[in-house]
């Protein structure tokens, strides 16, 4: 099997990850409950693993790490302590549905600049030109569908000079490109644990900021003789029993991150991006590239559907993902609502021999 | 010996802190503190044996000390400490 859906999910992951997530389940219990070795055990895990990840990302606090389900789950805490019904959000053209709906269902005003694709200049003067309309901002770092590499980082700088919140999207970003919380100082950045920092599905971080309002109420193990969440962090945020098994995969998978370095996982998977555009670039496909662009590549034909190629890809074992990605911003911005396009996405265990064997088998459809 | 409890907003504040300590060679566990230090219910504590003036000092320069601090009496009952 050759797995190019890593912007989807991480389906290989390091062997650490295996091994850290079975131990977990073997051996730990409810962290914050109890006193007891198996709990304690489990609090030191997911210590561990704020402590990994607020390296990472450059966190001061590690009580500032909060533990999601996933990058949905995050991005919901932030947009829901922020928005109000009719709030002027300004968003990137390339925003998922995670950040489209919660935003429409909070009948928030939604302001979509930026919406050309690999166009990195405009993004920067449409955010200059409308932020002073804007109550916060949402931007992601990475278009899921098509690998557009946002500038976020000027981004930030527009929101911070005009005092504007900004709520980071990382989820195609992080374990892959410097997502530095100092140097963005955005209010949230959200992202999942199960793609590019290789945890199990069900894991999710949140940086979040001291206004973050509760999504759940529920049990924390601490102050519980209130009948309100705590007031502090990360409890706050994490109401109920964590995913302990989740989190220790995802403390392996960010150790790996950190071994490896983001810098040479992305030059990975560029170098893999551009052997599949250099293969396909004289074909009957019409690849959707440009800079700057990450390990994803989007594609359609003219003839046949997304579903049908990617089809045909799985029956010579070949996972890729068609449609819309959840993303119809994007795939507005981008000219491609109506057809849809097949995605790419590539991972450090992916190799040039599979890139260039997808492609054969790509031409072969046609 | 005496047995001095470090209180702690939270869990993760208690992690915290016990590694703050540990870079500077200091010794604690964490323990779930006695329902009878904690109004609020459910709460964390610093155990300490040794060097609780360190500890302390320690602390508060990094700007880490919230909780009170008590003393365990040799009946059991605790005792805040100024500190």
């Amino acid at each position: 099997m050759i797995y190019f859906d890593n912007a989807a999910t991480s389906l290989l992951k390091p062997q650490a990850v295996y091994k850290a997530s079975m131990n977990a389940m073997k051996t730990m219990a409810s962290p914050g409950r109890g006193a007891h070795e198996p709990a304690m055990r489990a609090a030191k895990e997911l210590f561990d693993c704020r402590i990994a990840a607020a390296e990472l990302f450059d966190v001061d606090d590690p009580e500032n790490i909060v533990f999601t389900m996933n990058a949905t789950h995050g991005l919901n805490i932030a947009i829901k302590s922020m928005v109000h019904k009719g709030s002027n959000v300004l968003v990137s053209g390339f925003e998922h549905n995670s950040v489209v709906r919660p935003l429409y269902a909070a009948e928030a005003n939604v302001i979509v600049v930026g919406r050309e694709l690999f166009n990195k200049q405009k993004v920067i003067d449409e955010f200059k030109e409308n932020i002073k309309r804007a109550d916060f901002a949402v931007c992601t770092h990475v278009s899921n569908a098509f690998g557009f590499i946002l500038p976020i980082y000027e981004v930030a700088e527009i929101c911070r000079e005009n005092s504007v919140p900004l709520i980071v999207d990382a989820s195609q970003s992080a374990g892959i490109l410097d997502v530095n919380m100092k140097e963005l100082g955005a209010e949230f950045i959200a992202m999942p644990g199960h793609k590019g920092l290789y945890g199990p599905q069900g894991t999710g971080i949140l940086i979040a900021g001291n206004g973050a309002k509760p999504l759940m109420e529920g049990g924390s193990g601490s102050d519980s003789a209130s009948k309100f969440m705590p007031e502090y962090l990360p409890d706050r945020l994490e109401a109920g029993t964590h995913n302990v098994c989740g989190i220790a995969g995802l403390r392996a998978g960010i150790e790996f991150v950190k071994h490896r370095g983001t810098k040479n996982i992305f030059e990975h998977e560029k170098k893999l991006s551009n052997i599949m555009v250099s293969n396909l670039k004289d074909s009957e496909y019409e690849l959707f590239t440009g800079e700057p662009q990450g390990g994803v590549v989007s594609l359609r034909h003219k003839k046949y559907e997304p579903e049908t190629i990617a089809e045909t890809l799985a029956k010579a074992g070949i996972c890729v993902r068609s449609g819309l990605h959840c993303a119809p911003l994007a795939h507005e911005s981008a000219g491609t609502i109506e057809s849809g396009t097949v995605r790419f996405s590539f991972s450090p265990f992916n190799t040039p021999q599979q890139v260039r064997y997808c492609c054969q088998q790509l031409r072969k459809i046609v | 010996m005496n047995h001095y409890l470090i209180m702690c907003r939270s869990l993760t504040y208690a992690q915290r802190s016990k590694r703050l300590l540990e870079h500077f060679g200091l010794s604690s566990s964490i323990v779930k503190a006695p329902q009878c230090l904690t109004p609020a219910g459910c709460g964390y504590a610093l155990s300490i044996y040794k060097f609780l003036d360190q500890a302390v000092l320690v602390l508060k320069n990094n700007g880490m000390l919230r909780g009170k601090v008590y003393k365990q009496n040799g009946d059991g009952d605790y005792e805040e400490m100024p500190v």
